[in-house]
């Protein structure tokens, strides 16, 4: 060890001239280099300054004409009206005018400054382009040494930005009751002095899926990777960072507590643990006539029977109306939360883990009270388990989430007959199977799940991945349709047409 | 239901009643537990030889306001060296009192071991008159032990009065530098002895592996501190050196990658996995003979879970031990478990080999038990489920417990307690349906 470092000390004592000239060299390169990037930033910024300029004039132009046209028929309005000499369908007709008129407005402030948006986005400077390029050769000859990761990872928050305004202005699928198109819930962990972000939690990065009516959707993943956040930003109990949902038709991201009060009817929660979601102070039969009321299900005067029938549909007796729920156990008290749940007639489900808390015998009976009432109700669960063979049994599709990002979907079918991610293949092995005779090939993950503040560079999961090559290290891959409905989002697959 | 009511409420004079009947009992236990005995007193005989440990008839009781609670009613069932037991039961079956006995941490004085024996085979410290163990000396090839220089913590050679350099006995050590005793096998009665004298098997004969890895580590302590502990308690005239080496040799015996940095660091700076692990290598580190592993796997995720089991099999394997596995889910125990007893309501159904258990299951709650749990094969559009709930701890019926949920009841179950029945060499169901067939 010592002859080493002698060694490495040496050459400097022999030749203190040659490498100091070398530093103040290279010193200047990276100075010119710094400042030419400087120089090209300062020029895509002024770039920038110009075609938003230019969107604003544009806008403002789209503006004036609009204002001048609703002149126009403000003054034919006017000698409309004088001529019928009717004062009151006059000023109906002036302020229908003028609301009109700041619809437009608004509309057009909205486009424009997404447009900026967009030229922010598309518009790169010449050293990143350079770098970008850089990257995609490294990709293409195999040999990463070269490769900018943070140039990568700048280019992949962009693309993600560029999809999410690519899709917005789509229609919703008709056929899904339940659409999430780019869903993103940060959670800030620090925030500067002016209230920015500066480091966020990124619970759920991205995910898309859509759900047809009287379907079930299994989540899966470890905990910690985004499953119960993603199903409380479905609800809009979490305000989601971004994206959009559409809840039958319409896009609720972006509503306000009061507007989603009716909708709340619509869409319910059951959550993972009885104890501790039940009121320990009202009787049984105030628990689930308390939302019957304040939504107006049924008149006053029925709701008891109401309550009484809902009881009976979901296995409890009646005279459990006038206890407290202390009283029951912990399968008991589920029901109860199912029945709570049920009680507004809802047409989505969210269950976060609803049997975890309960025994063997007792998750059986749960399960089946939730399938034998989708069928009675035409319900649409999403169900949020990280019990594999639980998601199997109900599911007709199935998600895969790890570290906030969907990394498989599909049908439950071609996902049990043919999982394509790694970390599927992994949790699907995992799975102890209750026949002693049967020695499973397990596919043993190393390591934990990594920290969702902090996630690694590249496909989120390389650190863990059994097939890992060094382009996961550095490439997120593209979630891609390979079958029919199947999504997978992993570079053991082909990420571009053929 | 004013009935219902009525077998619910207790009056005041009633709770009196048996609070009063309650204390004399507590008492008299308490009373046997803190006693000073002779080793004479607790020292037994294994019935069966290849056995390590060996639980008869044990009865294990929660002294309540309400009544007695019967968490372990008469179970007996034994480890044979070198093999894994699988307890299965839903919650409340009393597969956690089970254990807590096992390790007398039942906690008083509400709980209690009522009667019973639990006889384990330890390989304790051979003692002396004074009751201190006889270390091993080094000898050389003649014979003589061979004699070391005294040396002081930094590492300088102590002298005695006229100046000489001090030496010593040279003592035998082991792999990991933890220096050797003369051992020798005896069997214990757990249920006889007192609390002082379980230090002696707590952690080091007997180590349990608790549920959750994040609360039963102290969190004010490093985990080097913690585990620092087993081996100053357990091994006689060890320094902090040692320890700390014995230690991290256990860190990496359970797969941690950067041993010295976690025996720096405090629990709440490592994972769930890495917090079990740590927990697992606490349990090793008194080279037990016995592992009991209290549901290890269910805070943990699927893909943490197969990592935990891999290790405690492979470990089983390196140490020669035995694992007592408690759980609910099947799936573990199909894998994990040589011998399966499923127990209900504080009371053994069923015992046999594993493939028993899981291919030829006798009684009706084992049955609706495998049937009620999706697999990962099975295509079954709804599920088995068994009706109603365990019935109440505070006064069973004596009849069958599990009568009011079975589907398969005949005459007889309306009777006593069904008796366990032998139906091959290691396989005893206690249901009536089996006896029936015995007699006839």
């Amino acid at each position: 060890m010592s002859e080493e470092d002698k060694n490495r000390k040496d050459p400097p004592l022999e030749s203190p001239e040659a490498p100091a000239v070398d530093r103040e060299a290279q010193k200047a390169e990276a100075q010119a280099a710094r400042e030419a990037e400087r120089a090209d930033l300062e020029k895509t910024k002024a770039e920038i300054r110009e075609k938003k300029q230019a969107i604003d004039e544009a806008s403002r132009a789209r503006i004036e004409e609009a204002v001048k046209r609703t002149e126009e028929i403000r003054a034919a309005a006017r000698e409309r009206s004088a001529e019928e000499a009717n004062e009151k369908e006059v000023a109906e007709e002036q302020k229908r005018i003028s609301a009109e008129l700041k619809a437009t407005i608004a509309a057009e402030k909205k486009r424009a400054a997404q447009e900026k948006r967009i030229v922010e986005l598309t518009t790169i400077s010449a050293t990143e382009q350079a770098k970008l390029d850089q990257n995609r050769e490294c990709e293409r000859t195999g040999d990463f040494t070269l490769f900018d990761d943070e140039a990568e990872s700048r280019m992949e928050a962009r693309k993600h930005e560029l999809a999410a305004f690519a899709d917005r202005d789509k229609a919703p699928d008709p056929d899904a009751l339940l659409e999430v198109r780019h869903l993103k819930m940060y959670f800030p962990l620090k925030k500067s002095l002016s209230g920015k972000t500066l480091l966020a939690l990124r619970a759920v990065d991205d995910v898309s899926f859509k759900l047809k009516a009287g379907e079930t959707l299994g989540i899966v993943g470890e905990s910690g990777c985004g499953k119960t956040t993603m199903g409380r930003a479905v609800l809009k109990l979490y305000r989601p960072t971004g994206g959009q949902i559409f809840f039958d038709g319409t896009d609720i991201a972006n509503f306000k507590p009061r507007e989603m009060r009716p909708l709340r009817t619509k869409m319910q929660i059951i959550f993972q643990d009885p104890y501790s979601s039940l009121p320990p102070r009202s009787t049984v039969g105030g628990i689930l006539s308390e939302p019957v009321k304040v939504h107006k299900i049924v008149p006053n005067a029925e709701v008891k029977d109401y309550v009484m029938q809902l009881m009976e549909q979901c296995g409890l007796r009646d005279y459990y109306y006038e206890r407290y729920p202390h009283e029951f156990s912990g399968g008991q008290r589920q029901r109860i939360c199912i029945a709570r749940a049920l009680s507004v007639k809802p047409q989505l489900v969210v269950c976060d883990e609803p049997v975890s808390a309960l025994d063997v015998s007792i998750q059986a009976q749960i399960i089946n009270l939730l399938r034998q009432l989708q069928q009675q109700m035409g319900l649409t669960y999403m169900f949020i388990s990280h019990d594999l063979s639980v998601v199997k049994h109900i599911s007709d599709k199935i998600g895969v989430m790890y570290l906030g990002s969907m990394v498989e979907f599909g049908d439950k079918k071609s996902i049990f007959s043919n999982p394509m991610h790694p970390y599927t293949q992994a949790l699907f092995s995992a799975v102890p199977n209750p026949n002693p005779d049967v020695k499973m090939d397990r596919i043993v993950l190393k390591g934990d799940i990594p920290s969702p503040a902090n996630p690694p560079l590249g496909c989120k999961f390389h650190t863990r991945c059994p097939k890992a090559t060094e382009i996961c290290k550095h490439v997120a891959p593209k979630y891609r349709e390979y079958e029919p409905g199947h999504f997978v989002a992993c570079h053991c697959y082909p990420q571009e047409d053929e | 239901m004013e009935e219902k009511k009525s077998s619910h409420y207790l009056t005041g004079k009633e709770i009196r009643a048996i609070v009063k009947s309650n204390n004399k009992i507590i008492r008299v236990l308490e009373k046997k537990k803190h006693r000073k005995a002779q080793e004479s007193e607790f020292v037994s005989e294994m019935k069966d030889a290849r056995n390590i440990l060996e639980v008869e008839n044990l009865h294990s009781y929660f002294f309540t306001d309400q009544g007695v609670v019967k968490a372990v009613n008469g179970v007996s069932f034994e480890i044979p060296q070198g093999s894994t037991v699988g307890v299965v039961g839903e919650s409340g079956c009393g597969k956690s009192v089970t254990s807590m006995s096992i390790m007398q941490l039942l906690q008083g004085p509400y709980g209690q071991i009522y009667d019973g024996a639990i006889r384990f085979k330890s390989y304790d410290f051979k003692r002396d008159a004074q009751g201190k163990p006889i270390p091993i000396y080094e000898k050389d090839a003649d014979g003589n032990v061979i004699m070391e220089p005294v040396t002081d913590k930094k590492g300088n050679p102590k002298l005695d009065r006229d100046g000489n350099p001090m030496t010593e006995p040279k003592q035998k050590r082991d792999s990991y530098g933890t220096r050797q005793f003369e051992m020798e096998e005896k069997t214990f009665d757990i249920a006889q002895m007192p609390i002082k004298e379980m230090h002696r098997l707590r952690g080091r004969q007997i180590a349990m592996i608790f549920q959750e890895p994040m609360t039963s580590l102290n969190p004010v302590f490093t985990i080097g501190n913690q585990l620092d502990e087993v081996t100053l308690l357990h091994f006689p005239g060890s320094t902090r050196e040692d320890a700390k080496k014995r230690s991290i040799e256990m860190l990496n015996l359970v797969g941690i990658a950067m041993p010295e940095r976690v025996y720096k660091s405090y629990p709440h700076e490592l994972s769930g996995g890495m917090r079990q692990r740590v927990m697992i290598s606490m349990a090793l580190a008194g080279d037990p003979r016995l592992i009991i592993a209290d549901e290890p796997t269910t805070a943990l995720d699927v893909t943490i879970q197969a990592q935990i089991l891999d290790l405690l099999r492979e470990l089983k394997e390196r140490i020669n031990g035995s694992i007592l596995l408690i759980t609910h889910d099947l799936g573990i125990i199909a894998e994990m478990a040589d011998y399966v007893v499923v127990m209900y309501a504080g009371r053994i159904i069923e015992k046999g080999t594993a493939s028993e258990i899981f291919h030829h299951p006798m009684h009706p709650y084992t049955i609706g038990l495998q049937k009620s749990k999706p697999t990962m094969d099975s295509e079954t559009d709804s599920l088995f489920n068994i009706p109603g709930n365990v019935p109440n701890p505070i006064d069973m019926p004596n009849y069958c417990y599990f009568r009011e949920r079975c589907s398969g009841c005949i005459k007889k179950c309306f009777g006593d307690y069904p008796e366990m029945v032998q139906v091959s060499p290691t396989h005893w169901v206690a249901c009536h349906l089996y006896e029936k067939e015995e007699t006839e």
